[in-house]
């Protein structure tokens, strides 16, 4: 084993009353690709942001190069050699590609307070060139670049001759074959200079192939460490599986059946719908039936839901709903569509208000009789689905923001089963919600399934989508690249073929 | 942790405290420094007068400050109500005439208000003010055309300045308010529009015409709020109705209103308030304090109200 680059000793991190983090220790060794796995808010990505200083932790001490390390900023973690690659698209609209490339270092090229951007485009062509990135040139402008060009100049940017350790986080999923060569290249160059690299991705295979050691983590804590030999093992995968969710889940995780019947009748219509962000959409959604829509996070999947809810403009096309046309939330409501958003906070609920107020809100025009709504009949009305669904508070009065994530998501489904939707376009359904309501969650969906109920599921992973769907719908750059129809034998390398 | 549960009470329970706690104040303090002049007959009549077209336009305020917007228009449309409601009254020898007069003026300042400002996707207080700046004008023009100081009503106005008649027109506007706030689709979403405007209209929500409405009943209760003002002082001029935007949202602040709407929101606030601050000008001036220091000492109330409620997270002030 090598020198130690970067140890970090009983670190927590508390986000009000959510545990992120309990007494995690972790340490990262030269020449080492470090993984990190866990469900989604397990607590991967926020050890790395709080070792590249992105913020700040709740308690614990943290070791860099042997000295105490708390870094303020991002640009200075990396100044000192820690940098990290993130998850989402980072890149700065509106500027050239050297000007992102080296965006908060402008001062290695400036004189007299004036950057000289020549030398600054040069010295941008020598690092993509070292990358073997040749179709991109510093003085260019970053918008006329895709999205996994611009994750490629974020990764160049992320790294130089001063880099230790690098944080790869989830990088992958958003490049095709050809970037992920690069990055597996510039980490096995990492390796090969003795440096240290921490890998945190979803997908298996590449974990298993990479890493050198393995740090599992669920709920905030480390619940396994692997090293090489065990991660080259026959049964890791099960191992991996079994220390990130605790407890077998068996095969009842998602829906077990794989049938894809649904009943003929048609409950929403998409026919040649173009709009901000979606080219010629169509799609016959049955009753019965859940057709999940993946693709990456700009495909135009999400805008695809909110017209289905009347939320967003369609130019040319119809969409349509039991020969009515859905053009505003309030027809979609009046035909029994209902609309889970992915900004749960934001367009979902009403943080400052009650249980009884969110689950409601969507149902006031059917319990009010001339005019009048019975404060009784309201609460029943959410008393019923605070008990259906087990949403843990103690009354419905409690106010929303109180609640945790999964409650919170609980109360959003709960507005339209009580308003007794038929169809129900749901926008990333499990976001940031832990798996035990996960699970829950897709009970319920099957359940609406069973009842006739027709379910557009939209989300970013791929594995809830091929769990679920009766039909998988794949899109990628505005458009349906592909359909898949539910099979045991489908698999997410199969899917994201057609995603990127 | 009991300790931890009546402590998060007495937090969300702050702004009921306070308010109703500095009407209880003003009334003990100024019964005393009055020596009891604060409630004998003939004062309790100058209070009714005064706290009632408070009340009535508060309450209908109640509405557009739950959205978290607020109409500082106010002022100027009770100036020109007033003053039209004379004129009307005068000309046609009918009383009824002058209010339906201004109260078809007061529907049309309540579809602009509500509609101009999502059609041109204007903030509520940018179309006030624009409505502000037009009544301000037509009451100087419409006095102006009078050629005089200020023009009385010629109606006997006895039964309408009665302390019986303004005692039923609040208890009756509130009445209205109330189940309009607490039992209708109106009040509900009136409050989710100020708590998130946008989760409302994800949950299928024509959140305009809701709006809408909500000005329009607040227009009427602006309408008959001048109504009343005009019985109680028989005449109008250049200066009618300066001044009561501000007193307005004054009186709601202290009746516990947050300024940010929301949830939080309550009818009462409109009462309590319109109360207090009618008490605390009233018992200033019994206790003989010169009208001058009355306004820094109401200033100061004023300041001490706002920074007991607004200075916590989640506070009233407006986002």
């Amino acid at each position: 084993m090598g020198e130690i680059l970067l140890e970090v000793k009983k670190m927590n991190k508390k986000y009000g009353p959510i545990v992120a983090l309990k007494d995690v220790d972790l340490t990262i060794s030269r020449g080492e690709v470090h993984g990190l796995v866990g469900e989604n808010g397990s607590g991967k990505s926020t050890i790395t942001s709080i070792a590249a200083g992105m913020q700040p932790r709740t308690s614990g001490e943290m070791i860099f190069l042997g000295e105490e390390w708390n870094p303020s900023s991002m640009i200075e973690a990396q100044h000192n050699g820690l940098s990290m690659i993130l998850q989402e698209a980072n890149t700065i609209p509106g500027c050239t590609v050297a000007e992102n490339l080296f965006a908060g270092r402008e001062n290695e090229f400036a004189k007299w307070g004036f950057v000289n951007s020549k030398k600054m485009n040069k010295a941008a062509d020598e690092i993509l060139d070292k990358f073997g990135i040749t179709h991109m040139r510093g003085k260019d402008p970053i918008d006329q670049f895709g999205f996994e060009d611009r994750k490629l100049i974020e990764i160049a940017r992320a790294v130089d001759d001063k880099t230790e350790i690098l944080v790869v986080d989830e990088t992958t999923t958003a490049l095709s074959l050809e970037g992920r060569q690069i990055l597996y290249k510039l980490m096995d160059d990492m390796i090969k200079r003795n440096k240290a690299v921490i890998f945190i991705s979803h997908d298996m295979d590449e974990i298993l192939e990479k890493c050198t050691i393995l740090t599992v983590l669920r709920d905030g804590e480390i619940r396994g460490v692997l090293n090489e030999d065990e991660i080259k093992s026959v049964q890791s995968l099960g191992t991996i599986r079994q220390l990130m969710v605790g407890r077998d889940i068996g095969d009842k995780f998602f829906r077990g059946d794989f049938d894809s019947g649904h009943l003929d009748e048609v409950a929403l219509e998409f026919s040649n719908v173009s709009g901000p962000n979606v080219k010629e959409f169509n799609l016959q959604l049955h009753k019965g039936e859940i057709v999940g829509i993946g693709g990456l996070s700009g495909c135009g999947m999400h805008e695809v839901g909110k017209m289905g809810f009347g939320m967003e403009n369609i130019d040319k096309g119809h969409v349509r709903s039991g020969g009515h046309e859905i053009s505003s939330a309030k027809e979609a409501t009046d035909n029994k569509i209902g609309y889970i958003s992915k900004n749960r906070d934001t367009e979902a609920l009403i943080l400052q208000g009650s249980i009884d107020t969110n689950i409601t809100m969507a149902s006031l025009a059917d319990i009010s009789k001339a005019g009048f709504i019975s404060p009784k009949k309201k609460a029943k009305l959410a008393k019923e689905q605070i008990d259906l669904l087990e949403i843990k508070c103690k009354s419905g009065k409690q106010w929303v923001n109180t609640l945790s994530g999964g409650n919170k998501q609980k109360v959003s489904f709960a507005k339209w089963i009580a308003k007794g939707s038929e169809i129900v376009i749901m926008d990333c359904p499990t976001r940031g919600v832990d798996i035990g309501v996960k699970q829950a969650m897709y009970e319920l969906i099957n359940q609406m399934k069973c009842e006739g109920k027709a379910i557009l599921m939209i989300s970013e992973e791929l594995s809830e989508l091929i769990g679920m769907s009766d039909r998988l719908i794949i899109m990628k750059d505005s458009k349906i690249s592909k359909e898949f129809t539910r099979s045991e034998s489908l698999s997410e390398s199969d899917v994201i073929e057609y995603m990127i | 942790m009991k300790k931890h549960v009546s402590m998060v009470r007495f937090s969300e329970h702050i702004s009921d405290i306070l308010s109703y706690g500095g009407l209880v104040l003003c009334i003990v303090v100024f019964s005393i420094l009055s020596q009891g002049r604060l409630f004998n007959a003939y004062n309790i009549k100058i209070l009714v007068q005064a706290v009632c077209v408070y009340a009535i336009m508060a309450m209908g305020a109640i509405f557009i400050y739950s959205m978290g917007y607020m109409d500082i228009s106010v002022g100027s449309q009770v100036g020109v109500y007033c003053i039209l409601c004379i004129v009307v009254t005068n000309k046609t020898g009918s009383l009824l005439a002058g209010f339906l007069t201004i109260l078809a003026l007061s529907l049309i300042c309540g579809l602009i208000n509500g509609y101009v400002a999502v059609m041109l996707g204007l903030p509520s207080i940018v179309t006030s003010i624009f409505l502000m700046s037009i009544f301000g004008g037509a009451q100087l023009l419409i006095m102006e055309k009078l050629a005089i100081n200020s023009i009385s009503i010629e109606y006997d106005m006895t039964f309408f300045k009665s302390t019986e008649f303004m005692i039923f027109v609040i208890v009756v506007i509130a009445l209205i308010s109330i189940y309009l706030y607490n039992y209708t689709q109106l009040g509900e979403y009136v409050k989710s529009i100020g708590a998130n405007e946008l989760a409302t209209s994800y949950s299928g929500v024509k959140t305009v015409k809701w709006k809408v409405l909500a000005y329009v009943f607040f227009g009427i209760c602006v309408a008959v709020g001048a109504f009343m003002l005009t019985a109680r002082t028989g005449s109008a001029g250049q200066g009618t109705g300066t001044g009561y935007a501000m007193d307005i949202m004054v009186a709601l602040l202290l009746g516990g209103m947050p300024l940010s709407g929301g949830m939080k929101s309550k009818m009462s606030s409109s009462l309590i308030g319109s109360f207090t601050y009618v008490i605390l000008s009233n018992g200033l001036n019994l206790a003989g304090v010169k009208v001058e220091y009355s306004y820094v000492i109401k200033a100061v109330v004023f300041l001490a109200v706002i920074l007991v409620t607004c200075r916590k997270k989640d506070g009233v002030l407006p986002r």
